[in-house]
């Protein structure tokens, strides 16, 4: 083997493994995260694969709310100062898409990650 | 020696190839803006042109459109007609005219009557105005039903009149898809055109990505739960959904949800949700956003037959939950199951 196709071997090898790694960071799904937003600015972030429970005590446009992480995946709000409870009530979110809202406080908690493909969420 | 630059040359070729289309490949970042009007969230998400701006517009729309049509808001023109019922007519904006006029002509579609913006007195009857939430007795719903009809609403031009002293009209139904219609109507017009655009108003979609024909995976809420039960395709849309599941109030183990049923007075108990899929076409977003109550309302026999009427005019397709979770399409549109997460 001459000296030459060898060094082309390593390069083509190194550009293999060039476009691999990159393939790879750029696809990576990024753990699930939720995040909570009042007034439209975001105020907390919790890491849901932590398998950390979590509780938050946030300020709403209203008052006082309380955010429980139950270190299985989900979150949820268990106390809120508003009139219809509304947030109180709504299951707790997991998946990537989920949310729970508390309209009274401008209060939204959205679940992020990758892998659902789904653009948007008719509810 | 020469022979061993040429395949080096290849592969710097090849490389640079590959990074160009990875670049070319990723979409600007989407610019995500969350506002609350109407007693709900406006979530806009604008990918390229001059997002920020987009959404921002787009929220002003949005207010406008509140502002003329809140049930609340003493300078609303809803609120206008509201306080001159039983004196005579008032004059309206030609705007808020084509509006109602709309409101009324999807009345006209249901011949079963399950669409009414007349209909305001019985939901403040169960609180639902208020948040003061209470069953009433039988003989207060159909009293109250006796003149709360879009019969005592008489259209002529730009003037509107509400003949009962008692009768009030709340345009919460149909006023997020109106919002949507303007939205749409607005970003037709944007130089540079943004790639896509999702607004969701408090149940209802628009999926916009102009010219370039996106085919879009809608996701359908489970309505007992968190997640989704499948996703349908579609290409650029209003997506409407009425739900029991996100303003109702509990009595004695009983679920009581904000639609009410014009012909009986009572909270809708035939399905969990429907959803309503229009194509772009002006008013559409409004007439999704009613449709969406319509079917709500109804049997699935009246389903059936109620989608023959209105196939022909922009309606996509249907996803039905019904009372018992059952789940079911009307229209060439495939509701995808996802596998229980």
């Amino acid at each position: 083997m001459k000296r030459s196709d060898r060094i082309t071997g390593l390069i083509i090898l190194a550009a293999i493994a060039l476009v691999a790694v990159s393939w790879i960071v750029m696809h990576r799904t990024p753990g699930t995260l939720a995040v909570i937003h009042v007034d439209g600015k975001v105020i907390a972030t919790v890491d849901l694969t932590s398998r950390e429970p979590q509780t938050l005590h946030i300020t709403g446009v209203l008052g006082p709310m309380v955010i429980v992480a139950d270190g299985k995946g989900s979150i949820r709000v268990t106390e809120s100062t508003c009139p219809d409870q509304i947030c109180v009530r709504t299951t707790p979110a997991r998946s990537p898409g989920d949310q729970v809202i508390c309209v009274p406080n401008h209060m939204v908690i959205t679940v992020e990650g990758k892998g659902t493909g789904i653009d948007a969420l008719a509810q | 020696m020469r022979k061993a630059i040429a395949p080096i040359v290849a592969v710097i070729i090849v490389g640079a190839g590959l990074a160009t289309f990875f670049a070319l490949h990723k979409l600007p970042e989407p610019v995500t803006s969350t506002y609350f009007l109407m007693d709900t969230v406006l979530t806009i998400k604008t990918t390229g042109g001059d997002a920020t701006a987009i959404n921002k517009h787009l929220h002003a729309l949005a207010s406008n459109v509140d502002s003329m049509t809140s049930y609340y808001k003493s300078e609303s023109e809803t609120v206008h007609v509201n306080a001159a019922a039983g004196k005579g007519p008032v004059s309206v904006s030609p705007e808020y005219a084509a509006l109602l006029k709309a409101a009324v002509a999807v009345e006209t579609i249901d011949h079963g009557r399950t669409f009414d913006i007349a209909i305001a007195p019985i939901s403040s009857l169960w609180g639902f105005t208020t948040k003061d939430f209470r069953v009433p007795a039988a003989k207060e719903i159909s009293d109250t039903l006796a003149y709360s009809h879009s019969d005592e609403l008489v259209l002529s031009g730009t003037t509107a009149q509400l003949r009962d002293s008692r009768a009030r009209i709340d345009l919460g139904g149909i006023a997020k898809g109106y919002s949507l219609d303007v939205m749409e109507e607005y970003l037709l017009t944007v130089k540079p055109q943004p790639r896509q655009v999702i607004v969701d108003f408090g149940g209802n979609l628009l999926l916009y990505s102009g010219g370039r024909k996106h085919d879009w995976k809608i996701g359908i809420r489970d309505p007992r739960g968190q997640g989704i039960i499948g996703y349908v395709r579609s290409g650029d849309a209003f997506v409407a959904t009425s739900g029991d599941y996100q303003r109702y109030f509990e009595r004695d183990g009983k679920r009581y949800c904000h639609i009410i049923d014009p012909t009986t007075g009572y909270p809708g108990t035939l399905n969990q949700s429907t959803t309503v899929i229009t194509t772009i076409q002006p008013m559409h977003g409004a007439l999704g956003d009613a449709l969406g109550k319509v079917f709500f309302c109804s049997t699935a026999e009246t389903q059936r037959s109620l989608f023959h009427t209105v196939q022909g005019q922009g309606i996509t397709g249907i996803v039905i939950v019904d009372a018992a979770g059952a789940r079911s399409t009307l229209g060439p549109i495939t509701l995808v199951p996802t596998a229980v997460q």
